[in-house]
């Protein structure tokens, strides 16, 4: 009996109650299928305003695994999660970069999301419970100025590493109820203008409000939030909603994850 | 078991390069402020002095450090006044759990340019990684900017006991496996390398030996800053043989420079 309620605690719903009532709740949960596994992080770009995005990754199979044969590919999104482009990299170096412009995604001159899956034929030294994970690194530079880097902070998809099939989400966990309250540990009242960018990492609609103003987010879209409070506190349904800062000062702009 | 471990604070105290401190007053799931105080620690004689940090409150949200009252081997940590009876000049204690919180709790560490640009990270030092030694393996290219003008790398080490002690650090080449550079650098402090430019390749990792430390990355190029750290390689491995992989890349890379 014990272990039949531990399962169903442990299932997408069990998960849900759990959460939407503070009961043990649950951030994050790998489902189990789908190894190994390259699990992405939901990476903003930005390419509005004067701004390009350099991203920089590494080839963890390589690192990690000595396979030498793998690939990754790039999916790009709109903030309302149409898809742009897809791109597939070979020839990996341990560290690797490239430049997101307006050019390269067809003149769009905008935001969103893209994602970043680790591809091999080469089994030979993973097993079948392996997940990487690549967080990398995002610089960006407003007006062709040095870059600012920060590094990538929600996990967001996840696909198998021997196969290119279906793209599978819902690794950070919702509820049902905005419960969750996170407070920025940032004074931001220093600035001439502070921007936040939020991203849904999952399937289901995020609602949330700052300030007693609500907003809703659909699934893996992005959101743009200039705030003018020096303190941030995020109330939202998501366990774990936390969004990319770009903080400005004369002409110079601060970018870190919160 | 559930383990509660408290976070350190630091800063960077440079003749090129300013800091400043945010440490929040208040935990990020809860506004409420704390009455704990700010307490500054640094080793002398191999004993660790204490003293309380006066006068840097701001709108009691957060506790502010600025430069001046930054210096590179000391470390900042809230606690209540029970601090003066219970310190161990001998070795640092986990005193609350007050930063312990899920997400980590953090304080924005600022650098900056004098009439010029700004970059922060939020940044903290857990409790646990100060009672390990241990080395750190950082891929130089994942942040390092090789068109900046200048590149640093600042290691910030913490260890439990008071004691200064010097290490080397190396610049390794992983793929022709030689010791492209090496460093002395020590204990319980914020340490600064230069970065030379031939030296900011994909193949190229920064490893201490002996003492464990968080690498954080500066470029500056016309007044402008850029300022991450760089992940521990077991952030790359979610799966639960992560150690297994850190441990077979570490061995390898002792190989080298040993």
């Amino acid at each position: 009996m014990k272990s039949l309620i531990k399962k169903i605690a442990n299932t997408d719903i069990g998960i849900l109650i759990r959460n939407s009532f503070n009961y043990k709740p649950i951030n994050f949960k790998h489902n189990k299928k789908k190894f190994p596994r390259s699990v992405s992080d939901a990476f903003l770009w930005r390419t509005d305003n004067g701004y390009k995005t350099k991203f920089k990754f590494s080839d963890i199979l390589k690192l990690f695994y000595k396979v030498n044969d793998s690939w990754v590919e790039f999916h790009f999104y709109s903030k309302n999660n149409k898809i742009i482009k897809k791109e597939k990299v070979k020839n990996l170096l341990l560290s690797n970069e490239f430049e997101i412009n307006s050019k390269y995604l067809g003149n769009i001159e905008d935001y969103g999301t893209f994602y970043i899956f680790h591809y091999s034929k080469n089994m030979t030294n993973l097993k079948n419970q392996d997940i990487i994970s690549n967080r990398c690194y995002l610089g960006y530079s407003q007006n062709n100025n040095l870059h600012t880097f920060v590094h990538g902070n929600t996990f967001a998809k996840f696909a198998n590493i021997n196969s290119g099939d279906e793209i599978s989400t819902d690794i950070v966990k919702t509820s049902l109820f905005k419960n969750q309250t996170y407070t920025i540990q940032k004074y931001f009242g220093d600035f001439d203008k502070n921007e936040l960018f939020f991203v849904n990492p999952t399937n289901k609609l995020i609602k949330f409000s700052i300030d007693k103003e609500n907003y809703k987010l659909e699934p893996n879209h992005t959101f743009k939030l200039e705030i003018t409070n020096p303190i941030v506190s995020i109330k939202s349904n998501c366990m774990f909603f936390r969004p990319t800062i770009f903080s400005y000062k004369g002409i110079y702009v601060d970018v870190h994850h919160s | 078991m559930i383990c509660f471990f408290m976070n350190f604070f630091y800063g960077i105290n440079n003749i090129f390069l300013k800091s400043e401190i945010q440490i929040p007053t208040f935990q990020n799931r809860n506004l409420n402020k704390t009455s704990l105080k700010l307490f500054k620690t640094y080793p002398e004689n191999k004993k660790w002095i204490l003293k309380e940090v006066l006068n840097n409150k701001i709108n009691d949200y957060f506790y502010i450090l600025k430069n001046e009252d930054i210096s590179n081997n000391e470390i900042y940590f809230l606690a209540d006044e029970s601090i003066y009876d219970n310190f161990n000049n001998k070795k640092l204690e986990n005193f609350n759990n007050f930063t312990d919180t899920n997400p980590a709790f953090r304080a924005n560490l600022k650098v900056y340019l004098t009439n010029g640009g700004f970059s922060s990270y939020q940044s903290e030092y857990p409790y646990a990684m100060i009672t390990k030694k241990g080395s750190i393996i950082s891929p130089v290219a994942s942040i390092a900017n090789s068109y900046a003008d200048k590149n640093y790398v600042f290691i910030k080490n913490i260890f439990e006991e008071p004691i200064v002690d010097y290490y080397k650090t190396y610049l390794v080449n992983y793929e022709t496996k030689k010791i492209e550079d090496q460093f002395k650098i020590k204990t319980n402090y914020t340490n600064c390398i230069e970065l030379n430019q031939k030296h900011i390749k994909p193949e190229i990792f920064l490893v201490t030996e002996k003492f464990l430390g968080i690498p954080m990355y500066v470029s500056i190029k016309n007044n402008f800053i850029s300022f991450e750290h760089t992940h521990p390689p077991h952030e790359y491995i979610l799966s639960k043989n992560k150690f297994l992989k850190i441990t077979d890349i570490k061995k390898e890379i002792n190989e080298i420079i040993n």
